[in-house]
């Protein structure tokens, strides 16, 4: 699965989570830059993300994703797995 | 040794004229290290001895966790060491006849380092005395800010030649910080503490008044504290982590928490929600609503050992939780009501929330705190005098002025840094400010009235 495919899920995803009827994410996007993405919020993207690829971060992973783009590659790398 | 008592202010002197002498890293390291143990000492050698032993266990787990790291013994390296320090503090907070000042917040600062070198965001600090320095520092030892390793260590391990703009800088917050506490805080205390003190001799109103008043009183006390403890950070070259962000203009309590006590609120988001909510994803909802009990329960518990501390946390939670799940209704009055009214009704909403369940926080006694909720609106009991509290008209105006100035000057504060913009004025006008500033403090300040309210925690 490409970043581009990743980043459009994660859109759609973001957009359902955080109630908005469109959203301009990039790789840079980090939880200061959208409105009502926060840590309540954060967790459900973090487990629609994981049922929608039907991956499983741990817990040190979801710690350390700072902003959009390291959530893709995370996914990325574990989906190509 | 409080922040407005002789004794500090003669050790900030020579603490300040000493470690300037001399811009280097070793020396400067060794003055605060000597002013941090005098300020510590001065209250009780106990209190020094713990926190120095505190310091030292975690220096030393944070070093074994590191050897450790990947290793099978490293989980229960730092579940011990949580035990050890947790319990530590709940033995000091419960059953030790003398509660060392400051240990929920160099604990909770000891606690941070350590889940950070075990979840390898951060490596230990090689240097004891650099540790023992970022555990002790005098200037937010007593009530925070909570200081994160990786924020504060960098900062110890350089010297900080003289800054003439910095330390002005400092001193300015200094002085917005004594008029919060003076002005505002220590000028209603007397009046709040004999209400609170005795509720069944107080009237409706001046309960509703009282209840109402309490977070400013609370804010003003807490946040001149930080404002005086950050000043007196810049002053020695340092940034400490904002505690406060104008929080009475948060539409939900969710946002409150995120703008209120931040160094403590921000610690228990990362270290106990972040964490619980991960491990509880796949309850879905009823996962984030079972660790925002847990965690908003946990901020209660940290204050104090009675029920009415849990209960508080636990009726921040439960609001937060109703906001979670009403999330979509509230969207859609947000896009259907005219946003000159949304906003304030919401602020209000959240303010009465929040100063109704701060009568949990404020008053001990179970029997009292249902008394003022039964008779809160019970409106005047004799005459409309009563309403004054026993404060003199001309202390009410001039506390309501320094309230009025204290959210107009944060307003214009947050669009523009106004420290700086002082800095920038023609000298006889910036010292017009700074004189009138002092003779503010010393004309409507009360002085002589208490320790911080956050000192007992």
């Amino acid at each position: 699965m490409n970043k581009q495919q990743i980043m459009s899920d994660l859109n759609t995803i973001f957009c359902q989570v955080l109630n908005k009827t469109s959203l301009e994410l990039s790789e840079e996007t980090s939880a200061k830059d959208v409105d009502g993405w926060n840590s309540l919020t954060n967790m459900q993207i973090i487990s629609d993300a994981e049922k929608h690829f039907n991956i499983r971060f741990k817990l040190r992973e979801i710690i350390k994703m700072k902003n959009v783009g390291e959530l893709c590659d995370a996914i990325q790398s574990k989906v190509s797995i | 040794m409080e922040f407005l008592s002789l004794p500090y202010i003669i050790l900030i002197i020579f603490a300040f004229v000493l470690y300037y002498a001399k811009a280097n890293y070793h020396w400067q390291r060794a003055v605060l290290l000597l002013s941090s143990v005098i300020f510590i000492g001065y209250y009780h050698l106990m209190y020094l001895c713990v926190a120095v032993g505190i310091a030292l266990f975690t220096y030393y787990a944070g070093r074994l966790l590191y050897l450790k790291r990947g290793t099978k013994s490293s989980p229960y390296i730092l579940a011990g060491s949580i035990v050890a320090l947790a319990g530590g503090w709940l033995a000091a907070r419960y059953w030790s006849p003398l509660f060392p000042l400051g240990i929920s917040f160099y604990t909770f600062q000891a606690l941070s380092y350590l889940i950070e070198i075990y979840w390898e965001e951060e490596d230990p600090e090689p240097d004891l005395l650099n540790f023992t320095l970022y555990m002790l520092l005098f200037m937010k030892f007593l009530s925070g800010p909570i200081e994160r390793g990786y924020d504060l260590l960098p900062q110890l391990k350089k010297a900080h030649p003289f800054c003439y703009e910095n330390i002005t800088y400092g001193m300015k917050s200094l002085v917005v910080g004594a008029f919060m506490k003076l002005v505002i805080a220590d000028r209603i205390a007397p009046f709040l503490n004999a209400v609170f003190g005795a509720v069944h001799g107080a009237s409706g109103i001046q309960l509703l008044e009282s209840t109402l008043l309490y977070p400013i009183q609370l804010y003003a006390d807490f946040a001149g504290y930080t404002n005086m403890a950050i000043g007196f950070g810049i002053m020695f070259g340092f940034k400490l982590s904002p505690n406060f962000n104008r929080p009475f203009v948060s539409i939900t309590t969710g946002e409150l928490w995120r703008r209120w006590h931040m160094s403590l609120s921000f610690w228990v988001r990362d270290y106990v929600f972040v964490p619980l909510s991960a491990e509880t994803r796949r309850w879905k909802s009823w996962g984030i609503y079972f660790s925002l009990l847990v965690t908003f329960t946990a901020i209660g518990v940290w204050h104090g050992a009675g029920w009415n501390y849990a209960i508080y946390g636990l009726i921040q939670g439960l609001i937060i939780i109703y906001e979670t799940a009403a999330a979509k209704q509230r969207d859609w009055l947000q896009n259907h009501m005219l946003k000159q009214i949304y906003k304030p009704l919401f602020i209000i909403r959240t303010y009465l929330l929040f100063a109704f369940s701060l009568l949990f926080f404020r008053i001990e006694k179970m029997s009292d705190i249902c008394y003022v909720y039964q008779h809160v609106f019970d409106g005047v009991n004799t005459s409309l005098k009563e309403t004054n509290l026993g404060m003199p008209d001309f202390n009410w105006i001039a506390f309501g002025i320094a309230v009025v100035l204290m959210f107009v000057f944060e307003y214009f504060n947050s669009k523009r840094d106004l420290l700086k913009l002082v800095t920038r004025q023609k000298v006889w006008f910036r010292w017009a400010i700074y004189y009138v500033m002092i003779m503010l403090i010393f004309l409507f300040g009360a002085f002589g009235v208490e320790d911080f309210i956050y000192i007992q925690f």
